[in-house]
This record gives C-alpha cells, structure tokens and sequence, in this order.
C-alpha cells in the first residue's frame, strides 16, 4: 500500500482526482464512497448503443435507420476541439434509430445511434 | 516606445505569454476574448477585455471585423495575434493595417507570399530552394486530386492551404481511402481555417522534422536564430520540441539556415517567423513558412537568451534593430512538452472539466507557459493544449532527465494530461538517442499508452483516501458540501 503521507487528492464535480508516487488518476466518487458496489457501465455492456464518448458536434451521418452495418463500418463522425472522432459499428447488425443530426452538439454520454442487437451467430 | 497599448486577438498561454512581455515593455494590453474565455488567465491578467463574440470560433477569435472593431473600441495602437487563429491570415494583417493599428508581424503581402503555402512554393521555385514533389493547382475536385494523389505516388499527404499546425492534415496510404481522407481534411480545413481548399504533397516516411527560426528587424535585416526540431509530432501535431535538433551537423546547419534566410529575405520579411524543413537521408526539403511566432518558440529563447514577443513588439514599433552583438551562439540545451487535456489511456481522448489543483514545480531554468489556473474551465470548444513546460540544462541527456522530474512533480487534477504519455516519449531510446523521426509515435505510441496498474489495489487506495477526506471535513458540514475538498498531507 502507498504512503499516504505522500498523497494528494483532491474532490472536483462528483469525481476524486488522486495523487500518488507521481501518478495521477481519478474515480468517480460512487466507486469509492461504498465498499463492494458496482455501478453497471453500459457502455462496455451494450455495444448496440453508441453514445458520444466526449461532448462535441456531430459532422457527418453516414447510416439511417434500417441500414445494414457491418463491423467496424463508420456511423458517424463527432468534432471536439477542432479533431475529428470516427464512431463505428462493433456488430454486423441493423441501424435500429439515429438519435442525432448534422450540427447537433452532442453531451457527454448521449445516445446517439441504436443499432439492434447482434444475434448470436451472425 | 511610441506603441501604448497593444490589443491580444488570442487566449489560453499565448495571451499569457504576451501580456507578460508587454508589462515588461510597460505597454497596456487589451484581451480580445470569447464569451467562452470570460474570466480566465489571460483575461484576469489583463488590462482592458473586450468579449469580441460568442465561444464558436468562427463568431470571435476567426472574426476578423470583430476583433479590429474590439481594438478600435479600447483605444489599441497595435495588435498582436499569437499563433493559430487569425495569425497567418494575410485579411487580418491588412484590416488591422488599413483600420490604423499596427499588426504586430510581417506585411500583409509578406503572409501573402510565404503563408500560402502555394505561392511559398513558387516563391522558393524562383529562388531555386529545394521542394517536396506535390499538388498545388486550383482545380480542387475530387477526381483531380485522386488523379495527383496517384501521379505523386503513395503515401501521399493532403494539408489545408491555408493551415499550420497540423489542423486539417491527412494521410493517405492506400488509394481505397484517398477520397474519405480527401473529404476529411477538407472538412476540417473548412472548420479550422474557414477555407476547405486543400494541397497534396509526397509523404517522405523517415524525415526528422527540423525548423529554423528566423527574424526581421525594423529595418529589413534578416538573420536565424537558430534550429529546432520537432520531430515527435502525432497526427501531424507536435508534442515534444526542442533546440538546437540533435541530428544537425554543422554544415547542413550552415546550408539549412542560408536557405532560411534567402527565403525570407525574397519576402521582404519582418518580424518572427519560421521555416520548416523535413530532413531524410542527409537531404533537406523546405516546408513551409509559418508567418508568425511559433508555438515551440521558448526553446530557442532558452539556448539563446532572447525573447522573441519582445522582439516582435519593439519591431513593429520601428524600434528593434539587429546589432553584431545580438548574433549569438546556441548554449546548452532546451526541451518543450505540450500538455494537451487528454486521456493518454484512452489513446488520447480529449479530456474536459473544471480544474482542481493546479501546481506546477518551479526551479531554475524552469519555465511554466500556461493558460488556465485552478477553478478554470477546459471546454470542448478550443485546441485541448492548455500549457507547455520548458526547461533548459547544459546537455541534452541532462535536459530529458530534469524535464521527466518536472513533469512527474507537475499536478493537474479536473481534467487528463497526457503527462504519462509525454514521460513516456522522454523515456524511449529512439527518443534519447536523437533518432526519432516524424513517425515516430506511429511507430511506438500509436495507441497511446496501456495502463499497467493494479486495479484492486488502486480502487482499495482510493477508498482509503476518500474516508481520509470525508472525515477531516465531517466537522465543517458547509465546505463539505462544496465540490473543492483538497487534501494535502506532506509533499
């Protein structure tokens, strides 16, 4: 266990942000204020949805609801601070709903794109 | 000094840098910001602040007549406009020249020239200066430009014509992806720089980038202050510069700076400027020119004992005349790392917030470029580089040594740093021996960098921490509820 004494740490909007033997990190404070509970990330769970992984605008669609996707076609492509982020498709699958148009500005987290979910053996 | 106020068409450490040489001249200085930047550094630290318009940049720091009415409206001599932006935009120089104001760079007609990056190419055809085999035409269909990406030859590279720094630069390797690469660099040209044309241009695959800065005096006498090299560049963006380049012999020195000088002295050129060049296989290539102070120019203050704004602000003012005694030689070494607010864990995924703590480890021949203090916000709307760390030794081994301490004793908590990634660099053998190439990050750090920490552990600490936290502040209910704890136990 580190030294304690050479800790540094700090709470900034419902996140802890910790400093220790030169390296920094953060949680956010549901994941430390309570021993044993998990929060569900639905991200890494859900690979149907795609959320914006930062805020930013969205500036180009390339699939509209119904389109058949295959793994690792592009959906969209988000801008944040002036670089272009390609968001593609982790399933071969269907474009269930698009939730976003050009231009939009997007929060962090938002649900942009629903694609159905893969069936088993594709 | 017949210059009194100088107005800033910038913000974040540029605008920092700026103002503190303007208070040393005793010079007022006016921000002109977004609403966006309400409040921060720059803001704090200035003398006067017009808000020229909202956060977008196209609405306020792109706004050519916004910012010449915001300079005319606080009573501005001069205007000096930091680098990105509206820096290399030949409009700007000519509105601020025609609404009265000195414009703290070269001419109008001298951006003209150099900064466009396909007259610069004619202009250093006609001087018989070596160029990259490419593209510059006007017709700027796809079809033609897929046509030229072919005739070059694969890897080809598509930059904005009026770009720098990287924005809006794209590589194609393969020919099935020449159009999306095409489409994207355009798209982006359009949004960083309001134009979406763009060139094409041979990629040469081993290059160092090295660059030399360079410097008209009031009186049109040019001289070089000297190499750079900035090879460690991701996506087309530098990370990690430093003077003079490890890679240099004298002689190529000698002949890279002649040329740098014949250049700019084809373009009657003033003020601070810089000539890039790729160097592969002993033989060097110009670049471009980029018309205005760099982002890395602190290094070559540090190994020459200069400093460039200064220069910069004294030659518009007709009032810097370069003397015998002023040439000096390159002494020790300096490193700069740009701090960009990212996840370097999450191959570099911008990182936004508000900031914590923020402390930076002072020392001698330290030097701290910053932008943003603690309780400012890092927003989506602007480049993530909120600072730079400079340092200088007397060696270069030395200099990455002490650069790696300053980075580990640095602390930012609200947003990422890609600290890790940059002590990483620092650490790598190519990056110590001096080899690197541009393609160095491709190489090594493609994916940005793997955590290799032990979760449990790490989770077990940070609960320790947080009781630690949550009991020292039990008794003073009101702060606990505010979202600045800080805890500080030694260090």
């Amino acid at each position: 266990m580190s030294d304690l004494n050479k800790t540094q740490a700090e709470i900034i909007d419902q996140k802890i942000w910790i400093k220790s033997e030169g390296e920094i990190w953060c949680y956010d404070l549901i994941d430390v204020a309570s021993d044993g509970q998990r929060r569900k990330k639905t991200n890494s769970a859900s690979p149907n949805l795609i959320t914006a992984p930062m805020p930013g605008k969205i500036t180009k669609v390339f699939v509209k609801s119904g389109d058949l996707v295959t793994k690792g076609q592009p959906l969209l492509v988000m801008e944040a601070m002036k670089m272009e982020y390609t968001l593609k498709s982790d399933l071969e699958t269907t474009v269930e709903k698009i939730n976003v148009e050009l231009n939009q500005q997007v929060t962090l987290g938002f649900l942009m794109v629903e694609l159905k979910k893969a069936d088993v053996n594709v | 000094m017949k210059l009194k106020k100088i107005a800033i068409a910038n913000r974040g450490e540029v605008a920092v840098r700026i103002i503190k040489a303007c208070e040393e001249l005793g010079l007022q200085t006016v921000l002109l910001h977004s609403d966006a930047d309400r409040g921060s550094r720059a803001f704090r630290m200035s003398d006067f602040q017009i808000c020229i318009g909202p956060a977008p940049t196209s609405e306020s720091y792109l706004n050519i007549e916004a910012n010449i009415q915001g300079a005319l409206a606080a009573g501005a001599d001069a205007v000096h406009p930091g680098f990105g932006f509206l820096s290399e935009n030949a409009d700007f120089a000519l509105a601020c020249e025609k609404a009265g104001l000195k414009f703290i760079g070269p001419s109008s007609e001298a951006i003209r020239k150099l900064g466009n990056k396909i007259s610069f190419k004619r202009l250093a055809q006609s001087a018989g200066l070596p160029l990259i085999p490419g593209y510059e035409g006007d017709d700027q269909s796809i079809p033609k430009l897929l046509t030229e990406v072919e005739k070059i030859g694969l890897p080809v590279i598509v930059k904005a014509a009026a770009g720098g720094g990287g924005r809006g630069m794209k590589l194609i390797r393969e020919m099935t992806e020449a159009k999306d690469q095409i489409e994207s660099a355009q798209r982006e040209a359009k949004s960083a720089f309001g134009s979406e044309k763009v060139f094409l241009e041979k990629y040469l695959d081993r290059a160092k980038h090295i660059e030399f800065q360079i410097f008209g005096d009031s009186t049109g006498k040019i001289h070089h202050l000297f190499d750079r090299e900035c090879s460690v560049q991701r996506r087309h963006q530098k990370i990690i510069e430093e003077a003079t380049s490890p890679s240099l012999t004298d002689d190529l020195r000698r002949q890279m700076g002649e040329v740098a000088v014949t250049i700019a002295t084809v373009a009657n050129y003033k003020s601070a400027g810089t000539v890039e060049f790729l160097l592969q296989d002993n033989k060097f290539y110009l670049l471009e020119v980029n018309t205005r102070l760099q982002v890395e120019h602190p290094v070559t203050e540090e190994v020459l004992g200069v400093d460039l704004v200064k220069m910069q602000i004294l030659t518009a003012d007709n009032s810097f005349v370069f003397d015998a005694k002023d040439i000096r030689i390159p002494k020790g070494h300096s490193i700069e790392c740009r701090v960009y607010a990212e996840n370097p864990y999450m191959n570099g995924m911008p990182s936004t917030g508000k900031l914590g703590t923020v402390h930076w480890p002072e020392g001698p021949r330290r030097r701290f470029e910053f932008g943003f203090d603690s309780g400012d916000v890092i927003t989506s709307h602007y480049d993530p580089m909120i600072a730079k760390v400079i340092v200088w030794d007397e060696t270069r081994p030395r200099a990455i040594e002490k650069m790696i301490r300053v980075l580990k004793d640095s602390t930012i908590f609200g947003v990422h740093t890609n600290i890790p990634y940059l002590i990483a660099i620092l650490s790598h053998d190519e990056f110590i021996k001096g080899t690197m190439t541009t393609r160095f990050i491709e190489h090594y750090f493609a994916d940005g960098l793997k955590s290799n920490h032990d979760e449990i552990n790490r989770k077990k600490l940070s609960q320790e921490i947080y009781k630690n936290l949550v009991q020292k502040f039990v008794p003073q209910q009101t702060e606990a509820q505010s979202p600045w704890l800080t805890f500080w136990r030694g260090v």
